[in-house]
């Protein structure tokens, strides 16, 4: 290993590369196209998310202009939450489009999040959206081929190779040096567009927790500079593998098709064959068959309400509910509420773990396909992954848990069991209640969630050098 | 046998026996297979759960009778969910499009129905994010590096080693040479074409009827404006690397960035306030009724149903028939964002079909979603079909509900039956001359190309 050997030839690399105007005119192509991206994506978040507070407030005031009410009337008015955007949402638009958007939440229903992009538009979104992750995950690395592809093989076809390999250099210092000058070239043309593009997206968005999204947006910076790392190395590896330059394009274009379409979709739909998540008449069905089991609070006869009964009337020393200081209808819901809010979290929660199975074979995949890796990576970093969703849902769940409990509260001390039908309560009862705010997932939790694909990353890099040093010692690829 | 026809059956058997039509068809029939399974099993299950409904649906009203035994109908009525499914035509498992987004199944109450409506189904979002890897993936994606990968080198690998001299001056006709060797690569590739259409259609299933003719005419258009695309970048008379790489570009633009720069556009250009909105107002308009009088919300409901005018709603108690006059009139206030959230779909769904006629890529997935009833359209007419079943339950039940009958005394089944929406064919006529006319562009400025680059050479020396 000779440095000043390495750092002529990346010199040499850089130059060489900045001289083609292929990679000038691909290098304005894919500025516009990300600038486009970033934009769009961020106009399009903050429409979004301008929209959804919108209707947050009209729900809250709603919600606080309420005349007197009886306390089950308003846990049957329930509250719709709307889902906001995460603040990097613009740069990655991750599973956000494939989400629901708002929830109504009342008593007695866990309902779904409804109203997903997806399910408002045609099959156009399905062939991806354009964000600036699309472009750096997808793009990029084609840009990477398309200007790298001759660095050795080029070098081989033309004869240069030989020359050079009779100066002083060893192969391995080419390679080396290949590596090092294709890779500023990338650094260099996209690690500012990708901070200037966050650092633009996220100043405009007012209100966010500073550190987290430095945070980041550190890490996003600097796991995509593996990623191109890792595409870089591998296009030195295959083009100084290939006899010619053009077989060493196809190759390359072959390996970006099995990355970036074939491989991703196969496991995805793998994880999906693997593990059998049930349908929403499958997962309702379930659920009532181990409620009624448990105890069916409309049923008179029931045994867990005929004991919940005894035991109350004994508790409070009187033979029947009509003469119980409490409103034994309020005590009734929210015990119904406990047995079907615990049933259902438990059978949510395999939900979540069968569709975590399905998702965790892709993130395998990573290990075969950096793209699965830093898509998995960069989704967690924005935001905009699976568990900010399920964290949206079992935050509203608890939500619409605590909210019925405390109406049946009301209910159980303020109605008389008597008036039951009639009496209202007063409406600064429910005013007081807090309003329900999104703790979105810590970055340590997403970084956790997604310390397999980081893992892929880096073992991916250490594979790539050592994959660099087999190929430069084999002499049959020096010809 | 003529020495053209010599030459033209030597090509066919090299191009045949060179390794990239093997490992190519091969590998995209892998990838078919495999589409064929993922079509049959997904489509399969949504089916088998569709199967299951009706008796879902006996045992739920029976269970939900017997609670009721000694209620009257109007309390017992608020329990029951009335079951509606949307079945897949035969032809959702070769374009399953967007049937796993949305909902299959849905049920609903007696109580207002804007806030049932959009129910999603469960499923992992990841997997909607992927995508489905179904037969239509296989010939609007795959297809078109199939075709890239056949005919980039046409013309060039031969120039590159140095046999396009000697073919030029010892052959009588270049027009014909050039003519004959894309011959043979069109012909190679419409073969795939229709072997893999046929297998699709046994493993599928797909009934011998108009749609599947369809679905193949479709098809049939759309290879054609692929290979012209590749015709036309082999008559610009560049190298190998060149064809390529432009051609994966022209893929990538058309595949992939075109369709991610639309889809922005159209939910930028087309925002649908209206989905929350008619949530909220549903809700806000049915419970405000609830501290109102009474005359105002039955006024409304007597509006649509006159009949029930009879039967005295007491002023200063609860009753069914004011219950459930509260539901509708949540219903009518929302009616109208609800009917302007149906037009922004529509609105959405031209749009996209207006920016689809500069793109063939998405004028045949949309053409091929249209002829399966897997696309937005068909799920806004299933929804509707949801709406009108709404109604029919609620007007069998609102006579026994104001006559407050007990809840054993009628039949509980006996609404009228759900009916799913019939197949509807699309227009179909404007994509495929879409698509044609696009062909029928690229062919002739590739044949003018041609002329250029390959026939008409000054520079013979060079050529």
């Amino acid at each position: 290993m000779h440095f000043k050997f390495i750092r002529t030839i990346a010199r040499q690399e850089w130059s060489s590369v900045f001289r083609n105007k292929t990679t000038l005119v691909l290098f304005l192509v894919l500025l516009a196209v990300s600038l486009l991206a970033v934009f769009t994506g961020w106009q399009y978040v903050g429409k979004f998310n301008a929209q959804q507070a919108a209707a947050s407030s009209e729900v809250h005031e709603q919600w606080m202009s309420q005349p007197n009410r009886h306390p089950h009337r308003v846990a049957h008015y329930g509250y719709l939450v709307f889902r906001e955007k995460s603040p990097l949402s613009f740069f990655d638009f991750g599973l956000d489009s494939y989400v629901g958007n708002s929830v109504f939440l009342e008593a007695h229903r866990q309902n779904t999040v409804n109203m997903s992009e997806a399910g408002f538009s045609n099959g156009m979104l399905r062939f991806g959206e354009l964000s600036m992750a699309m472009v750096l995950q997808l793009l990029v690395p084609l840009f990477i081929i398309f200007i790298g592809f001759q660095t050795v093989a080029g070098l081989k076809h033309n004869g240069v190779l030989k020359i050079l390999l009779c100066q002083r250099a060893s192969y391995p210092d080419v390679l080396a040096g290949k590596t090092v000058g294709l890779t500023a070239v990338t650094w260099a043309l996209f690690l500012p567009l990708l901070v200037l593009g966050l650092i633009a997206g996220v100043a405009s968005t007012p209100g966010a927790a500073v550190t987290d999204l430095v945070l980041r947006i550190v890490l996003i910076v600097v796991l995509y500079a593996l990623y191109f790392l890792i595409i870089t190395l591998m296009v030195v590896v295959m083009s100084a593998m290939s006899s010619s330059d053009k077989n060493a394009l196809m190759l390359l274009v072959l390996v970006w098709m099995l990355f970036f379409v074939v491989l991703p979709k196969s496991a995805q739909t793998l994880g999906s064959s693997l593990f059998e998540a049930p349908g929403k008449i499958a997962f309702e069905r379930a659920i009532e068959a181990e409620v009624s089991k448990e105890g069916d609070s409309h049923d008179p006869n029931d045994p867990h309400f005929a004991n919940l009964k005894a035991r109350t009337l004994k508790k409070y020393d009187v033979d029947s509910i009509q003469l119980l200081p409490i409103n034994y209808g309020a005590l009734v819901m929210q015990e119904g509420e406990n047995i079907t809010a615990a049933i259902f979290n438990k059978h949510f929660d395999q939900l979540i773990g069968t569709y975590q199975s399905q998702n965790a074979v892709s993130a395998i995949f990573g290990f075969a396909d950096p793209f699965l890796a830093i898509r998995n990576i960069s989704m967690n970093l924005a935001g905009t992954d699976f568990d900010s969703f399920t964290a949206f849902q079992k935050q509203t769940e608890l939500y619409r848990f605590e909210k019925t409990k405390r109406l049946n509260e009301i209910h159980l001390t303020q109605v008389s069991f008597a008036n039951n039908a009639t009496q209202r309560v007063n409406a600064k009862n429910f005013q007081d209640m807090p309003d329900f705010v999104f703790r979105p997932v810590s970055v340590g939790r997403n970084l956790a969630a997604s310390a397999a694909s980081v893992i892929a990353l880096v073992l991916w890099v250490v594979a790539g050098f050592a994959v660099l040093h087999f190929v430069s010692s084999k002499r049959k690829y020096q010809l | 046998m003529t020495a053209s026809r010599k030459v033209f059956m030597l090509e066919a058997k090299n191009f045949v026996l060179g390794r990239t039509v093997l490992v190519g068809a091969v590998a995209l029939l892998l990838f078919a297979a495999y589409g064929f399974f993922y079509g049959n099993r997904l489509i399969g299950q949504q089916q088998a759960t569709i199967d299951e409904v009706p008796a879902v649906q006996q045992a739920h009203l029976k269970g939900i009778v017997e609670h009721g035994e000694k209620a009257t109908v109007g309390s017992t009525a608020y329990y029951p969910f009335f079951y509606t499914v949307n079945p897949p035509t035969p032809w959702a498992r070769f374009a399953i499009g967007q049937r796993d987004v949305n909902p299959y199944t849905l049920k609903v109450k007696m109580l207002a129905i804007e806030g049932q409506l959009y129910d999603t189904e469960l499923t992992n979002p990841l997997t909607l994010l992927v995508g489905n890897l179904d037969a239509s993936f296989v010939f609007i994606f795959l297809f078109p590096l199939l075709i890239i990968a056949l005919m980039y080198n046409a013309l060039s690998e031969e120039q590159e080693n140095g046999v396009w001299k000697i073919v030029r001056t010892t052959t009588g006709s270049i027009g014909q040479t050039i003519a004959g060797k894309l011959a043979i690569r069109y012909l190679a590739i419409l073969l795939i074409t229709l072997v893999i259409f046929f297998l699709s259609v046994i493993a599928l299933q797909l009934p011998l009827t108009a749609p599947t003719f369809q679905l193949l005419l479709v098809l049939l258009a759309y290879v054609m404006f692929w290979l012209m695309v590749a015709t036309l970048v082999v008559a610009l008379g560049r190298n190998s690397a060149f064809n390529a790489t432009t051609l994966v570009c022209i893929w990538i633009f058309l595949a992939i960035l075109f369709p991610g720069i639309a889809n922005i556009a159209v939910n930028n250009a087309v925002p649908i306030p209206e989905a929350a909105e008619t949530a909220v107002r549903q809700r806000e308009g049915y419970h405000e009724k609830w501290d109102l009088p009474k005359g105002p919300t039955m006024e409304k409901f007597y509006a649509v149903y006159p009949q029930y005018r009879k039967y005295p709603i007491p002023d200063n108690k609860y009753s069914p028939g004011w219950y459930y006059a509260m539901q509708f009139s949540g219903d009518l206030e929302s009616a109208q964002s609800a009917e302007m959230l149906f037009g922004k779909l529509g609105r959405r769904q031209s749009l996209s079909e207006m920016i689809g006629a500069f793109n063939p890529v998405i004028t045949a997935q949309q053409a091929l979603n249209r002829i399966a009833n897997t696309d937005l359209s068909s799920q806004v007419r299933y929804l509707e079909s949801v709406k009108a079943h709404h109604r029919q339950v609620r007007e069998y039940f609102y006579p026994f509900i104001f006559e407050n009958v007990p809840t054993p005394s009628i039949d509980w089944a006996g609404y009228p039956d759900y009916k799913p929406v019939a197949y509807e064919a699309g227009p179909l006529a404007g994509s495929v001359v879409t698509i044609g006319i696009w062909g029928i562009l690229l062919a002739l400025c590739a044949l003018f190309l041609f002329k250029i680059n390959f026939i008409q050479i000054n520079d013979i020396q060079n050529a």
